[in-house]
């Protein structure tokens, strides 16, 4: 096993354990900051396979973004420090059957398809590649899903400002 | 190259200038007079429809992120066409909300991402397309921010849509596991039926039918049709669930067409459990707008019968079927909104003796009714028996004798409606509403529509012709 | 070789924490004293408890943070291939940015940055 493998499991243990560990406890802020662990352990996958730029956007909109927000919206609610009722046991029972149901399904179809190994070699990940696929109009396409993007994100400001801003009574 | 890329790509460029103009009339503070501001709107409408007919040549472009067919400029100008009427409908509403602008900024923003979704010949671009087309819907659910309904409708949406979209990446990112590509054509090539595929197939299928409302995913359906504001329920329930059924077509027959003995049998029990769910809960609804959701959902379990039948003759029928749909559904909420807008009504035993009060509306509202429910002089009628002949195609006869028992099941709700608004004594008397002219506008093109459409003919010749083509 | 080196600094990290700690927590005098569970130095006794509820517009402001942290994860990769590209890149960016610049003005016109 070498060096990287073992840091592989290391960094996806920590990302399983602080996920686990945020759906299960019953105070809704601890939840948040064990996500932000787990987001950052994701990014250290990234790290990983050498996608440094996917890594950064993932501490820059992930970690630096919207674990902010969900801290923010927990910090909305007037029980943000109070602890979650026990879930019924009933419930429990569900959705661990419905978990693992879906884990098994997931897995046993991860094992039973033979995934072609590529010769090619790896895709360029480094930001230079990705802005030349983003703007090049001649040779990638991806111009056109980039400018759509800021629509999306204009949509989304006004929506956000239609829901939170009173409108103003004259 | 730019200019090449502005006439192909003429319905988005058109509808994003739109918004940026909304944008500036909004900053100019010309919205504070919302007649004028809705004027100016509704020209601008008329042009963006009217734009639409221009011929356009098929194309491709930014390799083959975006392409454009006749079919699909079809499917546009359908989609178009219920925003015009809707928008013309909601006139009134528009204007007493105060916020005319934003109203048209999300909506407009919303369309655009139908157009972008329509036009996809990626799947990252179908999912940004299909994510632009639903986030604004959310805010536009929860527009009226006095009403406590409203919220939760726009809550329910965000969140439903919100995990549909999470299962429908989950099955994205499988497929791109098994196939190496998220192009379209790349995706038509190598894809070949393995556990693999059939998984990420069977997630994509749930992402769609949330958005579709299917049964079993049709849980938001009802709740946020009743609490959003009717426009809005209009726009979701016609233009919304439209255009997914579009792409869902494209999608289902090209990318996924090597699939097609898996997903005959799922597409053919979900439509069995939505017509029927959808008839049998609309039979017990008091509120009209929950009917009519339930209505919606049943209509799209008849469409998927249509779609079951695998041929250009399923995407024929889908289109023509939508079209009638569309405007049968417009009059409904129309008529809908104009007595709850003046009176506050919104139940069924509300409009026992409409007839007595407002024949007019009446007379719609029925014609409108039959047309969903498919009796005969109505084009509903055309349209469903053209997606049950379109069925037949696969030869899968129980889909076609459950859709029979549904057709029979349908005629029933939609009588009891007919039933209260003719035949019951009202208990109150219902004022007579005052007619605003856009609204009779928009209730006689939708009369004409779902009169002339069924004996047209010719309609359903230049679906066919366009969509053979491809 | 990279990887070992990544490992060892892991562990180093680790145990550099953890020897700090625990070291610390071994080693330390432990006298309770009321006046240590004070609020630090001077001021009112505080009142209630620490978790408050905020109000909704700080919602507003991290979520227009958040469009704009968006932006700038497309920003970079243009910027490091602006030079290359050149006259096309900037008009696709002045395209992307005005788009986003119309609602920053829409924003603060409906006063949805103004404190509140």
């Amino acid at each position: 096993m070498s060096a990287s493998t073992i840091i592989f499991y290391i960094v996806s243990a920590l990302v399983l354990v602080f996920g686990a560990m945020s759906v299960f406890t019953r105070k809704i802020f601890r939840a948040a900051i064990y996500l932000l662990f787990s987001l950052i352990g994701i990014a250290g996958i990234y790290i990983l396979m050498n996608m440094d730029f996917i890594a950064a956007l993932q501490v820059l909109i992930y970690v630096g973004g919207i674990i902010v927000l969900i801290i923010f919206s927990i910090f909305l609610t007037h029980q943000a420090g109070d602890k979650l009722p026990k879930p019924l046991f009933k419930r429990i029972v569900a959705g661990a059957s419905m978990a693992a149901f879906g884990l098994i399904v997931v897995l046993g179809v991860f094992y039973k398809t033979a995934f072609k190994v590529t010769t090619e070699a790896g895709i360029d990940h480094s930001a230079r590649s990705i802005g030349r696929q983003m703007l090049d109009y001649h040779h990638h396409g991806y111009v056109y899903p980039f400018e759509i993007v800021s629509f999306l994100l204009l949509a989304a400001l006004v929506g956000c400002i239609v829901i939170a801003v009173k409108i103003q009574k004259k | 190259m730019i200019n090449e890329s502005i006439i192909i790509m003429r319905f988005e460029w058109l509808i994003s200038l739109m918004i940026v103009v909304l944008f500036i009339l909004n900053l100019m503070g010309v919205d504070k007079k919302p007649e004028r501001f809705m004027n100016i709107v509704n020209v601008m409408l008329i042009i963006n429809f009217v734009a639409g007919f221009i011929p356009i040549k098929d194309g491709y472009l930014f390799q083959g992120f975006y392409h454009t067919t006749a079919l699909i400029v079809l499917e546009k100008n359908i989609l178009n066409l219920g925003l015009l009427l809707i928008a013309f409908s909601a006139k009134q509403w528009i204007i007493e909300s105060k916020r005319p602008a934003e109203f048209f900024m999300l909506m407009f923003s919303s369309v655009l991402g139908m157009y972008v979704m329509l036009s996809s010949g990626h799947i990252l671009v179908l999912y940004l397309g299909l994510e632009l087309s639903s986030l604004p819907l959310a805010a536009l659910a929860a527009f009226n921010t006095d009403s406590r309904k409203s919220s939760e409708a726009g809550v329910k949406y965000i969140l439903s849509s919100a995990f549909s979209t999470g299962i429908t990446l989950f099955g994205i990112s499988l497929l791109y596991g098994a196939v190496g590509n998220l192009g379209f054509d790349a995706i038509i090539q190598h894809i070949h039926e393995d556990a693999l595929t059939l998984t990420a197939f069977v997630f994509i299928l749930a992402g769609f039918s949330f958005k579709m409302s299917i049964v079993p995913f049709h849980m938001w359906t009802a709740d946020v049709f009743e609490g959003a504001p009717t426009p809005v329920t209009n726009y979701l329930a016609v233009v919304s669930k439209g255009s997914v059924i579009f792409i869902f077509i494209t999608v289902l027959y090209t990318v996924f067409g090597k699939l097609e003995n898996a997903w005959l049998l799922a597409i053919s029990v979900l439509s069995v459990m939505s017509m029927t769910v959808g008839n049998i809960f609309a039979l017990r609804q008091q509120n009209l707008k929950r009917f009519l959701a339930f209505s919606s959902i049943a209509q799209v379990g008849f469409v998927l019968v249509g779609i079951a039948g695998a041929s250009n003759m399923g995407t024929d029928s889908v289109v023509y079927f939508l079209v009638i749909y569309l405007l049968s559904n417009i009059a409904l909420f129309s008529i809908v909104e104009a007595i709850s807008d003046e009176t506050g009504k919104v139940t069924i035993s509300d409009y026992k003796g409409l007839y007595k009060s407002n024949p007019f509306y009446a007379i719609i509202f029925t014609v409108a009714l039959f047309s969903l429910a498919g009796v005969p002089p109505t084009a509903g009628f055309f349209g469903k028996l053209f997606l049950l002949t379109s069925g037949m195609g696969s030869g899968m006869y129980v889909l076609l004798g459950f859709a029979t028992i549904n057709l029979v099941l349908s005629l029933y709700t939609y009588l009891r409606v007919v039933k209260a608004m003719f035949i019951d004594k009202e208990e109150e008397r219902m004022p007579i509403i005052k007619k605003s002219l856009l609204t009779n506008f928009v209730l006689a093109v939708c009369l004409i529509g779902i009169i002339v459409l069924g004996f047209a003919g010719v309609f359903y010749q230049y679906i066919d012709s366009i969509s053979s083509q491809l | 070789m990279g990887s070992v080196s990544i490992l060892l600094l892991m562990f180093c990290g680790f145990a550099f924490a953890a020897l700090a700690i625990g070291l610390g927590n071994k080693l330390s005098l432990k006298r309770y004293n009321p006046e240590k569970g004070e609020a630090y130095e001077c001021g009112m006794e505080t009142q209630g408890t620490t978790w408050v509820q905020f109000h909704v517009g700080y919602y507003l402001f991290a979520l227009v943070f958040l469009l704009f942290d968006v932006e700038i994860a497309f920003l970079y990769p243009w910027a490091v291939v602006f030079k290359e590209i050149g006259m096309v890149a900037f008009i696709e960016i002045v395209f992307f940015v005005l788009v986003l610049f119309l609602g920053l003005l829409y924003a603060h016109k409906k006063k949805a940055l103004s404190w509140m």
